[in-house]
C-alpha cells in the first residue's frame, strides 16, 4: 500500500433559535468509518448543552450518534474531532457490462439500482446515456456522465436548497456537490449501474504541508458497482483521492444526512458548518 | 322461521348445508333452534343486538361518521376438528413469518438461498430501514397476528392475506359475544362455544413476556392515536380489560432513550409499547416529522432496548401482498414443515409471462394493489367496467411491482339474517393469533366478517359489511391447543396523565 495521508478533522455545525428550544430529537452522522483505503485512530462528538450520547451503526453502516435535548435551549451545538488516514484506491479491472447486469448482481444491489425521490430524472438529461453505454470500459462511462453532469450543472452555493431534487438541479442547472451527486447517481443507475451517495469531507490542497490547518468542506461524491466499489467525485471532476474521507453511504442525501433533528420552539438559523483539517503526516 | 338451502349460482361452498335439506351435522342443532323463532321473534332480537353493540360503543368510522358494525344473529359454526387443524395452520404460519422478519431485519439467509429475490424487499415500502439493529428480547415481532381466511367452492380454507402490522376486528369477537350471549342464552345452553374472553389476558401475557429483561415489573400501556381512529373502541376495551393504561403520543416521552408516560404523580418508565399507531406516524425523528400522535425519540429507544414496540416497526415488509406469494416457501424453508395451508392462486406481474397472461384477459382475475388494506383499491375483473379495466391495465404495465392478480375465488356463504328473511351471503374469517414468544396462540373462532349486499364478495367493514359470532364446539376428545390461560399479571393502574402536546420543528439541514 501507498503512504497514508493523515488527517485532523473537526467539524463543527449547529443552529440558534430565536428563543428558546426545547425536547430536541436528533441523530449526527458525523464519525468517519473504518474502511479499507481508510483507518479511523480516533474519534469523537461533543454536544452543547451536554447530555448523554448514545451511538448505533445503521443499515448502510454509518456511524449515528442520538441524543435528546429536553431543557431549555439558545442554541445547540454539535462538533466531531476525528484523526483518520487516508489511502489512495487504486482502480480496479472493471466487470463487463453482461456480468454488470447479471440477475446475481441487479438484485444485490437492487436498492442502488432503483430510483428515489431525490435521484429520478426524466427528460432530456437522459439524451446520451445510450451513447456512454457503447462504451464498453464501465469506468469511462462512469467518467462520460460524471464529466457531463459537471459541465451542465454549475457549483453555485445557495443555487438551491438541502431539499432539493437531481431534476429540480438540472432544471436549474445549477447546485451544489450534493445535487451533482445526485443527478450524476440518477444517471449511473438509469443505465444500470449501482451507485450510491456518499457523505463525507474533502481536504482541498492538493499538495498540503504537514501541521498547516486549511478549511476544507462537508463534501458529497458517488460510489459505484463495477466488481468493487468504485469512487468518482463529480463536482471535482476526479476519482475518489485519498483526500476524500469517508462519514457513510446512502441511496441518497437522506440515507445519511450529517445532522438530522426536530425540536419544538421558534425558527432556527444554521450556524454555518465549520470544517477544519490539518495535515498530521 | 325456515332456513332453507340456497343454492350459489357461482358454485360457493354452502356453510350450514350440504345439499338441499341436508344441514351439515354440526349445524343441526342451530338450525333446529332458529327454526323455533317466529320472523317476528327475530327481528326484535336482532334489534336487541345491534342496540347493546351501539350502547356499548362498538362502532367503526364509515365515511366520517360512527356507525354500529351489524351483528347477524345467525352464527357461524367451526367444528373442533376443522379448528384444531385450521388454528394449527395458523400458528405455521405466524411462526413462518416471525422467522421471515427476524431474516429480513437480520442476516438475510433467504436471498443468499435465492429463494426470493432481495428486490422484492428493498421495493417494498415497508421495508423499514430504522428497524435495523431493533433486537425483540423474546424474538417476538408479531406479537398480534390477523391471518384472513377464506373457504373455497370445495371447502378448503385458504389463506387471503396476513395481517401483522396492527390488526384490528378482536373487540368484535369479544363484543359480539357478550351480545349474543344476552340476546340468544338458551343457543348458548344447547351448544358447547370454546369462550373468547380469555383474549386480553393472553395479549397481556405475551407482552409481558416480550419485555425488556432488566425491566423488573414491566409496565405495559396501549399507545392509540385518539378518539378519532376508527378502532378507537378496540383501544379502550382492550386497555381496559388488561388493566393498563391507554395513552396517545402525548402522553409519553423519550429522555436518553428510555421512555416515560406523564403522570399527576409525576413521570413512570414504560416497557411495552401495544401500539396501535402505524409505522408512518410513530416517531417524528425517523418518520412523518409532521405527526402529532407519535413519540419523538421511540424507535432510537427501542434500539436501545429499553422498550418493546408491539408489533414491531417494520412488520408491514411481512404482509405486503407480493411478499405473501412466498409464505409458503417460507414454510420449508424456516420450519422446514410442509405448509397446513394454501394460498390463493396468485400471480406475480413482475414475471413477464404471468404478466402477459393477466394482462391478456383482465376480466378473468382479481387485482390488488400489494399495500392496500381494508379492501382498498381491489378490482373484481368481470365487475369492471371497460374504463376501469383500461386504466388497471396501465397502472400495471406502469408498475407491476404494485400489484398481485389472484384466481376469483367464489367465498363460501352463510345463511344470514337480512331484510326479514333469512338468505345466503359471502362471508370470510379473521382468527387472532397472540404470540407470546413460546407458543403462539389462536383465538378460538376469530372474527367472520359477512358481505351484507346479495352476491357482493367484499367483506371489509369499510365496505358496508357486517359480522357473525363465531363459534368453535368444544368436543372433548380433541385436545385444545393451550385451552388453559395463563394467570395474567396486571400492571398497577395510573391516574389519568395531564394533556400537552407541541409540533415538531425540523431542524434545517447541512448542505
Amino acid at each position: 500500500m501507498s503512504e497514508s495521508l493523515g488527517l485532523s478533522i473537526r467539524h463543527h455545525t449547529g443552529f440558534t433559535y430565536d428563543g428558546v428550544a426545547k425536547a430536541s430529537y436528533n441523530e449526527a452522522r458525523m464519525t468517519p468509518r473504518s474502511l479499507g483505503i481508510q483507518q479511523v485512530q480516533s474519534s469523537k462528538i461533543a454536544v452543547r448543552p451536554v447530555i448523554p450520547l448514545s451511538t448505533h451503526v445503521d443499515y448502510f453502516g454509518s456511524i449515528v450518534t442520538a441524543f435528546d435535548i429536553q431543557e431549555t435551549h439558545p442554541k445547540l451545538e454539535v462538533e466531531s474531532i476525528s484523526q483518520v488516514d487516508s489511502w489512495a484506491a487504486t482502480l480496479e479491472t472493471p466487470l463487463g457490462w453482461n456480468d454488470l447486469r447479471s440477475e446475481r448482481l441487479t438484485d444485490r444491489f437492487s436498492e442502488f439500482l432503483l430510483p428515489t425521490d431525490r435521484t429520478a430524472l426524466v427528460g432530456a438529461v437522459m439524451d446520451d446515456i445510450d451513447a456512454w453505454q457503447k462504451l464498453a470500459d464501465v469506468h469511462e462511462c462512469v467518467e462520460a456522465a460524471s464529466n457531463f453532469v459537471r459541465g451542465e450543472v454549475f457549483y453555485v452555493p445557495g443555487a438551491t436548497t438541502v431539499s432539493a431534487t437531481a431534476q429540480e438541479a438540472w432544471d436549474r442547472r445549477k447546485g451544489v456537490c450534493q445535487d451533482i451527486t445526485h443527478v450524476t447517481i440518477g444517471l449511473l443507475r438509469a443505465m444500470g449501474i449501482p451507485a450510491r451517495y456518499v457523505s463525507g469531507y474533502l481536504y482541498p490542497a492538493t499538495e498540503p504541508l504537514v501541521d498547516d490547518v486549511v478549511e476544507g468542506q462537508s463534501h458529497a461524491w458517488v460510489e459505484y458497482f463495477s466488481g468493487s466499489w468504485t469512487g468518482i467525485d463529480p463536482t471535482n471532476g476526479v476519482r475518489e483521492t485519498e483526500r476524500h474521507i469517508i462519514v457513510g453511504h446512502g441511496r441518497d442525501y437522506d440515507d445519511v444526512p450529517p445532522l438530522k433533528g426536530i425540536y419544538q420552539g421558534p425558527e432556527s438559523t444554521q450556524l454555518g458548518v465549520v470544517v477544519e483539517i490539518r495535515r498530521t503526516h | 322461521m325456515g332456513v332453507v338451502f340456497e343454492g350459489d349460482a357461482t358454485g360457493a361452498w354452502n356453510e350450514m348445508f350440504s345439499a338441499p335439506g341436508q344441514p351439515r351435522p354440526i349445524y343441526e342443532r342451530l338450525l333446529a333452534d332458529l327454526n323455533a323463532y317466529q320472523p317476528q321473534e327475530l327481528r326484535l332480537r336482532s334489534d336487541q343486538l345491534s342496540r347493546t353493540l351501539i350502547e356499548r360503543g362498538v362502532t367503526f368510522a364509515h365515511s366520517g361518521e360512527e356507525r354500529p358494525f351489524p351483528l347477524d344473529l345467525v352464527p357461524r359454526i367451526l367444528g373442533a376438528l376443522e379448528w384444531d387443524r385450521l388454528s394449527r395452520g395458523i400458528a405455521q404460519r405466524v411462526q413462518a413469518l416471525e422467522a421471515f422478519l427476524a431474516d429480513v431485519y437480520g442476516p438475510g439467509k433467504i436471498f443468499d438461498e435465492g429463494l426470493m429475490p432481495r428486490a422484492v424487499i428493498t421495493s417494498s415500502p415497508h421495508f423499514c430501514r430504522a428497524a435495523f439493529g431493533i433486537t425483540p428480547p423474546n424474538g417476538v415481532r408479531i406479537a398480534v397476528a390477523g391471518i384472513d381466511l377464506i373457504r373455497d367452492e370445495h371447502g378448503n380454507f385458504c389463506v387471503l392475506e396476513d395481517n401483522v402490522r396492527i390488526p384490528s376486528g378482536v373487540s368484535y369477537v369479544i363484543e359480539n359475544r357478550r351480545a349474543m350471549t344476552q340476546a340468544f342464552s338458551a343457543l348458548f345452553s344447547d351448544h358447547r362455544v370454546h369462550p373468547v374472553d380469555s383474549y386480553p389476558s393472553r395479549l397481556f401475557s405475551a407482552l409481558l413476556a416480550a419485555a425488556p429483561r432488566k425491566a423488573v415489573d414491566p409496565v405495559i400501556v396501549v399507545l392509540s392515536p385518539g378518539v378519532h381512529n376508527a378502532a378507537y373502541f378496540e383501544h379502550v376495551l382492550l386497555a381496559r380489560m388488561m388493566g393498563v393504561e391507554l395513552v396517545e403520543g402525548r402522553d409519553l416521552v423519550c429522555r436518553s432513550n428510555h421512555v416515560y408516560m406523564r403522570t399527576t404523580n409525576g413521570e413512570r418508565a414504560v416497557h411495552v409499547i401495544y401500539r396501535r399507531v402505524d409505522d408512518d406516524w410513530l416517531d417524528p425523528l425517523q418518520f412523518r416529522p409532521d405527526t402529532v400522535i407519535g413519540v419523538a425519540g421511540l424507535v432510537n429507544a427501542a434500539r436501545a432496548g429499553n422498550v418493546v414496540l408491539s408489533n414491531g416497526i417494520g412488520n408491514g415488509v411481512a404482509d405486503d401482498k407480493l411478499v405473501y406469494t412466498y409464505v409458503p416457501e417460507f414454510i420449508r424453508f424456516y420450519l422446514g414443515e410442509k405448509p397446513l395451508l394454501d394460498n390463493v392462486e396468485t400471480y406475480r406481474l413482475e414475471d413477464a409471462e404471468a404478466r402477459a397472461e393477466v394482462l391478456g384477459s383482465l376480466a378473468k382475475y382479481v387485482i390488488k394493489p400489494v399495500d392496500g388494506s381494508g379492501g382498498r383499491g381491489i378490482v373484481i375483473g368481470h365487475h369492471a367496467t371497460k374504463t376501469e379495466l383500461r386504466s388497471l391495465h396501465k397502472a400495471i404495465v406502469a408498475s407491476p411491482r404494485s400489484y398481485i392478480a389472484q384466481r376469483p375465488v367464489a367465498l363460501s356463504t352463510h345463511p344470514t339474517f337480512v331484510g326479514d328473511a333469512i338468505s345466503p351471503r359471502h362471508i370470510d374469517l379473521r382468527p387472532f393469533a397472540v404470540n407470546d414468544g413460546e407458543d403462539v396462540w389462536v383465538l378460538p373462532g376469530g372474527l367472520t366478517r359477512v358481505a351484507l349486499g346479495e352476491g357482493e364478495l367484499i367483506v371489509n367493514s369499510s365496505r358496508g359489511g357486517g359480522s357473525k359470532d363465531t363459534w368453535v364446539l368444544n368436543d372433548e376428545s380433541i385436545p385444545f391447543r393451550g385451552a388453559v390461560p395463563p394467570a395474567s399479571h396486571r400492571s398497577r393502574r395510573y391516574p389519568p396523565p395531564p394533556r400537552q402536546n407541541e409540533e415538531y420543528v425540523a431542524q434545517k439541514g447541512e448542505q
